[in-house]
């Protein structure tokens, strides 16, 4: 019989991943490049928001974006369309992007080729949350159509964003209401940036890029 | 879902473990989540088992995970510790600061540990 031994590890299982993010974090601040997160509730409008920001953006930036889904490309091609880079991760399943994911991707590139990197996380509000992807600002998304409770509920997807978008402002007052979801999110992180937006007729979109820190 | 990349992570570090120790088979591991983690055991050991289920070196291993205590830290003072029994009436899965009352805390969700791995090391 071979002899066993117990091994005493204490490390975290996120460990490889968040070095891995910590590094992809570095390499894009060390390259001037920005790179940001975008995470929320399924058909809170996150594509449409990119859609918009790429329209935005491209004339002056090189856009770069991750799409995160669990199957089929519709969405980074509705992306590429607006004049982003595009690319589509298929999770397979997975509920959520990792460090790895968006380095297999990065790998494939030469990063000095763009300026700017946005990822689209898979539609979720609670695992995305745990896994850092290395990005440098994280940005929730949620839709007013979601009922005024959503910002209560999942506090936590909140808690690891630096900027909560309250979409779908368009239909407000349409028996759908933003000022629940705007407060909520303002009284369960301060210091969060929170933006109304309409990703339909624009609203908002210039605020956001403000407040990602990007010159236009 | 959330288990089942959780449960490759572990696996990816234990196989590094495996390496390091020039082990032969891994019998069992145990780990240790808190309860606000939002990991169910019974998936975990689960997606472990579909995951370790052709490799070699992970035949008949267990997987354990155990209860650790929950974390917050409140933003607003530096309060780092064990959360208040009840939680924020408010807010889901969000804690009072027990020491300022403030309701900006954080609660540590990632505190997915690999505690120890045993390994069988052939003698030389
Ligand atoms: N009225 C209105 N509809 C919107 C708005 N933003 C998005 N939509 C619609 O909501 C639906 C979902 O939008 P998407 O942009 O695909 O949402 P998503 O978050 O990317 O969805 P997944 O990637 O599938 O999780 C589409 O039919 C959009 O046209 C908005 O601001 N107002
Ligand atoms: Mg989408
Ligand atoms: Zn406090």
């Amino acid at each position: 019989m071979s002899p066993e031994k117990k091994v005493v590890v204490k490390k975290l299982a996120y460990q490889v991943n968040d070095e891995l993010a910590d590094k992809i974090r570095e390499v894009m601040k060390s390259k001037n490049k920005l790179f940001f997160n975008m995470m929320g509730s399924i058909g809170s409008g996150k594509t449409l928001i990119l859609e918009r920001l790429a329209a935005k953006l491209s004339s002056k930036y090189r856009v770069f974006v991750i799409n995160g889904d669990v199957a089929t490309t519709i969405d980074a091609d509705r992306i590429a369309k607006q004049g982003a880079t595009t690319v589509q991760i298929n999770t397979g399943g997975g509920c959520h992007l990792s460090a790895k994911l968006i380095q297999n991707e990065l790998d494939k590139i030469n990063i000095d080729d763009y300026d700017i990197f946005i990822a689209e996380n898979v539609g979720n509000l609670i695992c995305p949350a745990a896994w850092d992807i290395g990005a440098q600002l994280n940005i929730t998304v949620v839709s007013i159509t979601e009922g005024e409770y959503v910002v209560k509920k999942h506090p936590i997807i909140f808690k690891s964003a630096e900027i909560a978008i309250i979409n779908k402002c368009d239909l407000d007052g349409l028996g759908f209401n933003s000022d629940v979801l705007a407060e909520d999110a303002a009284k369960i992180k301060s210091g969060m940036k929170v933006i109304l937006t309409s990703a339909k007729t624009g609203q908002g979109i210039d605020e956001l890029i403000t407040a990602l820190g990007i010159e236009y | 879902m959330h288990e089942y990349s959780v449960a490759s992570a572990i696996v990816d570090q234990v196989k590094a473990i495996i390496e390091e120790h020039k082990a032969t088979q891994v019998k069992k591991i145990i780990v240790s989540a808190s309860p606000y983690d939002v990991i169910i055991p019974e998936l975990l050991i689960e997606a472990y088992g579909i995951i370790t289920a052709e490799l070699d070196k992970f035949k008949n291993s267990t997987l354990e995970m155990q209860i650790s205590k929950a974390e917050i830290s409140c933003l607003e003072c530096d309060y780092k510790g064990e959360p208040a029994e009840e939680g924020d009436p408010e807010f889901a899965y969000n804690f009072i600061c027990p020491k300022c009352e403030s309701r900006d805390t954080h609660i540590n969700m990632k505190n997915l540990t690999i505690e120890t791995v045993d390994l069988v090391i052939p003698d030389n």
